[in-house]
């Protein structure tokens, strides 16, 4: 009994061991998980900063929506903003695009988009609340939004070409 | 120090982020608090700093989320709940001791019992393996033996 005790012991010591390193190398400790996949994205109420009109998730009922939080101090997100643009004309009369700033100025977006140009509404929120209900990590990132209000997909990354949004809205438009 | 090494690092990756406008910090009671549970509370941006060290704007935003809900009367639960649903179990700097996280806290200890018990039966099996190895092996007796027997006789004499 006793022979048989002490590999088995040292199999299942050596067993977790590896259990335990594989699972710590093989994940990446800094991405900071999805949790709201299949959830009910949360309401919010911010003001659209060409127009000063207050705009709310709920009104778009029924829409598929795509938000993207950014900054304009962010570099990756400048370099996302005319591919965004050019998403937003393709799909414009199928999906809603929102863009949230936070972590901001307003002088200093409002200075971005009017060199830069923009089509769809650009909302600001001064306590940046929306972004942590979101469980957004960083800018920018990137959320899809069902017709039901469900949230389906998240890139936190920019995007370098209109076509990368192509399977994350065709799964929204369903 | 580490403060000082996340906001260049901030500064030097990606850019400038203006100090906005935060909220007001509640009355003293309310603002330890805050600033106790943002210390359990992981910077999304960071390496290993808690919202209430980090000067990253995403942890200035989280921790006016944990001072809003503070003023809103949640509890301390309702409050890690809030952030552990959005962000996941990866948000607590120290992780729960519940369900699988069990294994952290209990597995060292468990593996060191497992340590003991082994020296404890290796230690209990060897002094026996020592009584019956030589006697085992014994030679057999050979002529040479009672020359031996012979010689130390004579020298006794």
């Amino acid at each position: 009994m006793t022979r048989v005790l002490g590999p088995v012991i040292a199999l299942s010591v050596i067993g977790l061991l590896v259990f335990v390193l594989a699972k710590g190398f093989g994940s990446d400790p800094h991405a900071v998980p999805f949790m709201l996949s299949g959830k009910k994205a949360t309401n919010f109420k911010i003001k659209r900063l060409d127009t000063d009109e207050d705009v709310t998730l709920e009104q778009f009922k029924g829409q598929p929506v795509v938000i993207n939080f950014w900054a304009t101090w962010c570099g990756p997100c400048k370099m996302e903003h005319p591919v965004l643009e050019d998403a937003w004309r393709r799909y414009e009369r199928q999906v809603v695009f929102l863009g949230i700033v936070f972590e901001d100025t307003e002088a200093n977006t409002k200075r971005f988009l009017a060199e830069n140009g923009h089509t769809f509404p650009q909302l600001f929120d001064p306590k940046s609340t929306v972004p942590v209900d979101y469980g957004v990590s960083g800018v920018p990132e990137t959320y899809f939004i069902t017709r039901d209000g469900v949230i389906k997909g998240k890139v936190a990354a920019p995007f370098s070409d209109p076509r990368q949004l192509d399977p994350l809205i065709g799964g929204i438009l369903q | 120090m580490t403060a000082l090494a996340v906001a260049l690092s901030l500064v030097l990756s990606q850019g400038y982020a203006p100090q906005r406008q935060g909220l007001d910090p509640l009355e003293a009671e309310k603002e330890a608090r805050v600033m106790r549970l943002g210390k359990q509370l992981r910077c999304a941006v960071c390496q290993g700093v808690s919202i209430a060290d980090s000067p990253a704007s995403m942890a200035r935003a989280q921790l006016d989320k944990v001072r809003e809900l503070v003023a809103e009367g949640k509890s301390d639960e309702q409050i890690n709940a809030y952030f552990i649903e959005r962000y996941g179990e990866w948000v607590l700097l120290e992780p729960t001791k519940g369900g699988l996280n069990a294994v952290l806290w209990v597995g060292p200890l468990a593996l060191l019992g497992v340590g003991l018990l082994v020296i404890v039966l290796q230690s209990r099996r060897r002094p026996a393996a020592l009584v019956t190895a030589p006697a085992e092996a014994a030679p057999a007796p050979s002529p040479d033996d009672a020359l031996l027997a012979q010689v130390r006789a004579d020298l006794e004499k």
